[in-house]
């Protein structure tokens, strides 16, 4: 028992030393030296703070609007991007929208990362009859094409904000299985997993210290490519009136209900839309500055 | 090799299969009781009961799926709830307006895709390969569907260029290709090609590219070749894998035509999808998702089989 | 198979682009697909005013010739009818000979008795169940018809109900010939059924020449036609459920008519010159009250105030004057108007004196709690008008609360009864509905047996005293007396405030200023005989 824990130990330094600080800091510096990442990165921060601290930025009631002041065009007194439909301030629904548009675009993809990740190793890690299962499964989801098995789901399931995120998820985790699956059976017959294993590791143990030490990297490069189509789809299922629900703001909804304005506000009626791009595209270019930095093929 | 193919070939029979069950369990799943989009809520008992029974609603679970597959099969998706008429006879017509779109919207992302491609894997690093890729990126990050909206605003509306909506002046029945046919094409076309222009612009640079600094086009110039010699072979090269491509984002953009559809009212599937979830008529809703999975299942097989037969690496039997 | 026939196309390159014809009205309607055509439509109204009335006719029907006076029931394939005085259950109706359907057979005797065991006789061969589902409702007393002669039917109905000829404007006569010449290549009566809807028969003005399912339905002038010809030589019914997407198309000339423009809208389609067509609909966009102890609008006193409280011209404004202000469910000069005493108008200082009298004022605040929805049918624009109600009731000291629901939900709760879980608290639903119909208009919501589950009397109305009137109503059989005794319900409904009347619907349309000829009349439904365009 005891050399076996003392294995694990030695090993589990090893690693860290090896994979530590060295490595971390010349992905740091690589990322400096990218002027697109930081400017990305920076935008995306601001984007979070704003939205993050919506309640003591925004200048109006999210909810409450005026009928004599609504669709007023960009740059009006006090309402600097305008109101809509329902005499509400633009600067304060996008604010606000920002929360659930984000929340609705990260959290399918970390839900799908923690699951995907899960299953994608264990079908790596065990192969035979598991591997079989679990990918097998995968590929039958993989069949339908993501934004056909978004809408099929959620449009079942009926519109909401979990029906939604269920949906999304349910995307996500074939395509972060099958990452997770090709990098794990990877690393597993690398010499360190072999040195461990005939050390007399457990398996578990290996799984956690060399395998996921190992494939997290890469996985994660990967989920954050997909927080911007989660965003996009997100956004598109309110869009069809398959997310949130009004008065919710959210932007994809926005993007909805303002379309019957685009003939007296055209510029007002597409704001929503804009921040959707804008933070899509950001979390693409983050995510493939990520990638070049760390050094991750795929 | 031709051990390849034909595993492949069988492999997709149990994915069909499974891709049929999910279709199935689909209107499971789904909340409330299907009856109530056929009779208004005020209809008397007696009145629900009998529509129940002709609709063999009432039968245990099991077997309305083992009589649907058996009905599926020989090519009846049943009816649709709201209208009455077959979901295959909506369908089919849906079916060549999206087919028209997605091939459309294909052939514009192959060859936009490619040409931009193209030129930022031939000339890595410069402008022109800056610009190439800042276009794929904004191609795949864009919300298309706003896209759609905003062209709608400065073509239709101000402009007053193209047409909003349809497919075309007497409906996609009347279609023909001239140019007053054609111009209702022509927005959602650009819309949905954004997406598979990213892609392909992408994915062909970094072939090109990666040819470009192989040995033997690094030899081949080296013996003095033109550049159009050496451009035929990085095409020849390059070719299968951007064929495979597009194969594939047809299938994407069969089955993600929804949004598009909606914003610019095209007769598709999508369109059709997307009246059939708010009018909950699941038995259109299921049709509609179950042929075009089986499409995407066929096109990844057809992808898989022709990139096989295009290039000689892939023998692993 | 369509892109084979795209191909085709593309090869021959021939097909010359549809010329429209001179007199070609392209409709674009708010439905997500055509209404059904067999003869009983969905999509609600919106069915019978494109797939119903100008296909079929019915043995009464809506006038539909004038702006400016209520539209009532007169006669159409049924020339006369009367009520048997022994027996009110059993009417006679008259039939108009030399009628034709699109096929050339004859209406008769046979042609009603077979369209009424289409929905009411389930031995039938023609009998099909869905259509029952879209008509029994409307008319609920009908039970069979029994041929006479030649020219002449009597109707059965469960109990004495002097409004079913107003019911029958529902029940469309469809062509048995042209069914059973279906129905030989057709196996099953559901497959002749949708073999029909595909090519129907009717005797109306406008026959079908062409069904595209969920793209485009073509009508053509009916020259058989019995009565007055339509002037347009052909229709085009496009469905197009986005409001934005329908203006556009007016606006780049793909269609020239449109139903229900954005409110958004208006003041671009003005700017192109479009014409701007509305009128009041007999629809009433209301708050009804709950009257079980406990709820404040059990208090005639405060239903008055709130009846007098609303700025309804400040309302009308929001709309961008898409609304009429009711007086009433019904408007003055209707036939069931009947001259009520309390007289709905904006009067503020009144509102006030009644709530002070009632206990409430700024001091003494009152609190309201109203189910809504954030959209739906016939619903207008339901969140930007109770915002506006709220804030407009706020300095009277009556604060109002909302329970915002789903559409479905809330239509779903109104059966249920204010006193329902359903409810959660609600002193007020406000749920749209139409009012062609008296029974629809008053008698389910003011009849105590009306009260949940059976039908819509969602505040547990109950005073004898209009049970006795409701009951004289459906019971006088002489259509002038009976419309009295409507009227007389009508005004004594005003009188005890029982709705919270908020606004009339005025079915608003946007069309090319080529279109001549067009009446909007005080209905739901349009007589698409007269306009044409230019």
């Amino acid at each position: 028992m005891s050399t076996a824990a003392e294995a694990e130990l030695a090993i589990q330094a090893k690693v860290a030393v090896a994979k530590g600080q060295g490595y971390w800091a010349g992905v740091f510096k690589r990322v400096r030296r990218d002027p697109v990442t930081i400017v990305c990165a920076t935008i995306l921060l601001v984007m979070f703070l704003a939205i993050l601290f919506a309640p003591l930025l925004a200048p109006h009631d999210p909810y409450q609007g005026s009928m004599i002041r609504r669709l007023r065009g960009l740059g009006t007194l006090n309402y600097p991007l305008g109101t809509d439909e329902l005499g509400r301030d633009m600067v304060t629904r996008l604010l606000f929208g920002g929360r659930l548009s984000w929340f609705m675009g990260i959290v399918p993809v970390v839900l799908a990362f923690i699951i995907g990740t899960t299953l994608g190793v264990t079908a790596g890690y065990m192969g035979g009859k598991v591997n079989m299962a679990i990918m097998r499964t995968t590929d039958v989801f993989y069949a339908f094409p993501s934004v056909l098995l978004a809408v099929a789901i959620s449009g079942a399931l009926g519109a909401g904000i979990v029906n939604a995120i269920l949906a999304l998820t349910l995307v996500f985790i074939p395509q972060i299985i099958r990452v997770a699956e090709t990098v794990t059976q990877g690393v597993r017959n690398l010499d360190f997993v072999d040195a461990a294993r005939s050390s007399g590791a457990s398996g578990f143990t290996i799984v956690r210290v060399h395998v996921l030490g190992n494939v997290l990297g890469p996985i994660f490069v990967y989920a954050t490519n997909l927080i911007s189509v989660c965003m996009i789809l997100a956004s598109g299922l309110s869009f069809l009136g398959l997310g949130t629900k009004p008065p919710e703001p959210e932007w994809g909804l926005m993007l909805n209900t303002l379309r019957t304005a685009i003939y007296v506000q055209p510029w007002v009626a597409v704001l929503p839309g804009a921040c959707i791009f804008i933070t899509s595209i950001c979390f693409n270019l983050l995510s493939d500055g990520l990638r070049q930095a760390m050094d991750v093929k795929g | 090799m031709i051990f390849y193919l034909l595993r492949r070939a069988l492999y997709a029979i149990p994915i069909a299969l499974a891709v049929g069950f999910v279709c199935f369990m689909l209107v499971q799943i789904a909340p409330g009781d299907p009856i109530n989009a056929i009779v208004p809520p005020d209809a008397p008992g007696d009145v629900v009961e009998q529509v129940r029974r002709d609709y063999g609603l009432d039968k245990p679970l099991p077997v309305q799926f083992g009589l649907w597959l058996l009905k599926v099969v020989q090519g009846d998706l049943g009816r649709s709830l709201a209208t009455g008429r077959s979901v295959w006879s909506d369908l089919s017509t849906a079916i060549g307006n999206t087919l028209m779109l997605a091939v459309c919207a294909s052939i514009v992302g192959f060859v936009v895709g490619c040409t931009l491609g193209g030129l930022a894997g031939t000339f890595r690093g410069s402008v022109l390969d800056r610009l190439a890729t800042g276009i794929a990126v904004a191609g795949v990050s864009v919300p298309h569907y706003w896209l759609g909206m905003v062209m709608v605003v400065i073509f239709s509306v101000q402009l007053n260029w193209l047409p909003a909506m349809g497919a075309g002046p007497g409906g996609s029945s009347d279609w023909a290709w001239d140019w007053e046919h054609f111009q209702f094409l022509v927005l959602p076309t650009i819309t949905l090609s954004v997406i598979p222009t990213g892609i392909v612009t992408r994915t062909v640079r970094g072939i090109v590219a990666e040819i470009m600094n192989q040995e033997f086009v690094v030899a081949l110039r080296g013996k003095g070749l033109t550049r159009g010699q050496v451009f035929l072979h990085v095409v020849k090269n390059a070719a299968p894998n951007a064929l495979a491509v597009i194969g594939l984002q047809l299938g994407y953009l069969m089955g993600g035509s929804i949004l598009v559809e909606t914003v610019f009212s095209w007769p598709g599937t999508g369109l059709l999808l997307n009246s059939a979830i708010f009018q909950r008529d699941l038995p259109v809703l299921q049709g509609t998702i179950l042929v075009l999975a089986m499409f995407f299942v066929a096109l990844n097989l057809v992808v898989d089989l022709v990139q096989a037969a295009l290039d000689p690496r892939i023998k692993r039997a | 198979m369509t892109l084979r026939r795209t191909l085709l196309a593309a090869c021959l390159a021939l097909a010359p682009s549809l010329a429209w014809a001179q007199g070609t009205i392209r409709i674009g309607m708010t439905a997500a697909d055509i209404p059904l055509t067999h003869g009983q439509p969905d999509q609600g109204f919106e069915g019978n005013r494109f797939t119903g009335i100008p296909i079929y006719d019915s043995l009464t029907q809506w006038d539909l010739s004038a702006a400016d006076r209520a539209s009532v029931v007169i006669p159409s394939l049924a020339e006369r009818w009367e009520v048997d005085p022994a027996d009110h259950t059993r009417w006679t109706f008259h039939l108009r000979r030399g009628v034709k359907f699109h096929d050339g057979s004859d209406f008769n005797a046979d042609t009603v008795v077979w369209n009424v065991g289409k929905v009411l006789d389930r031995e039938a061969p023609q009998y099909d169940a869905r259509q029952v589902g879209l008509t029994a409702t409307r008319m609920p007393t009908l039970r069979r018809a029994e041929k006479i002669d030649a020219y002449t039917v009597r109707l059965i109905t469960s109990e004495p109900d002097s409004l079913l000829p107003i019911n029958l404007t529902n029940l469309f006569m469809a062509s048995p010939t042209h069914w059973a010449a279906l129905r030989a290549q057709h196996p099953t009566a559901e497959a002749t059924w949708n073999a029909f809807a595909a090519a129907p028969s009717g005797t109306g003005p406008f026959r079908v020449t062409r069904f595209v399912p969920r793209e485009r339905l073509e009508l053509a002038r009916f020259d058989g036609y019995w009565s007055t010809k339509a002037k347009a030589d052909r229709l085009v019914l496009l469905p197009i459920p986005d409001a934005s997407a329908r203006t556009a198309a007016l606006l780049s000339g793909q269609v020239d008519w449109i139903e229900a423009p954005s409110p958004d809208a208006l003041g671009q389609l003005r700017s192109r010159s479009m014409t701007i067509t509305q009128n009041l609909q007999p629809h009433v966009w209301p708050w009804q009250p709950c009257f079980v102890a406990g709820s404040p609008l059990a208090d005639v006193r405060i239903r008055r105030a709130l009846n007098l409280a609303i700025d309804r011209d400040g309302l009308k404004q929001l709309l961008g004057g898409l609304m009429v202000a009711p007086v009433g469910t019904v408007a003055p000069g209707h036939p069931w108007w009947g001259n009520p005493s309390f007289r709905i108008r904006t009067d503020k200082a009144e509102a006030a004196r009644l709530l002070a009298e009632a206990g409430y004022g700024p001091q003494r605040r009152l609190t309201i709690k109203v189910q809504i929805s954030a959209s739906g049918s016939g619903q207008m624009q339901p969140l930007p008008m109770n915002e506006f109600i709220q804030q407009d009731l706020k300095p009277l000291g009556i604060d109002i609360e909302f329970d915002v629901v789903d559409w479905n939900t809330l239509f779903g709760n109104w059966r249920q009864g204010c006193q329902h879980a359903s409810a959660r608290g609600a002193h007020a639903t406000n749920v749209s509905f139409a009012a062609m119909d008296p029974f629809f208009a008053m008698v389910r919501f003011w009849d105590s047996k009306m009260a949940p589950p059976t039908s819509n009397n969602w505040g547990f109305f109950n005073q004898p005293r209009f049970d006795a009137m409701i009951r004289e109503a459906r019971t006088t059989f002489d259509p002038v007396a009976r419309d009295a005794a409507l009227a007389r319900l009508h005004a004594a409904g005003v009188d005890e405030a029982l709705f919270i009347w908020i606004a009339h619907d005025v079915s608003p349309r946007a069309m090319t200023p080529r279109i001549r000829g067009y009446v909007q009349p005080q209905s739901w439904f349009v007589d698409l005989r007269l306009p044409y365009i230019q």
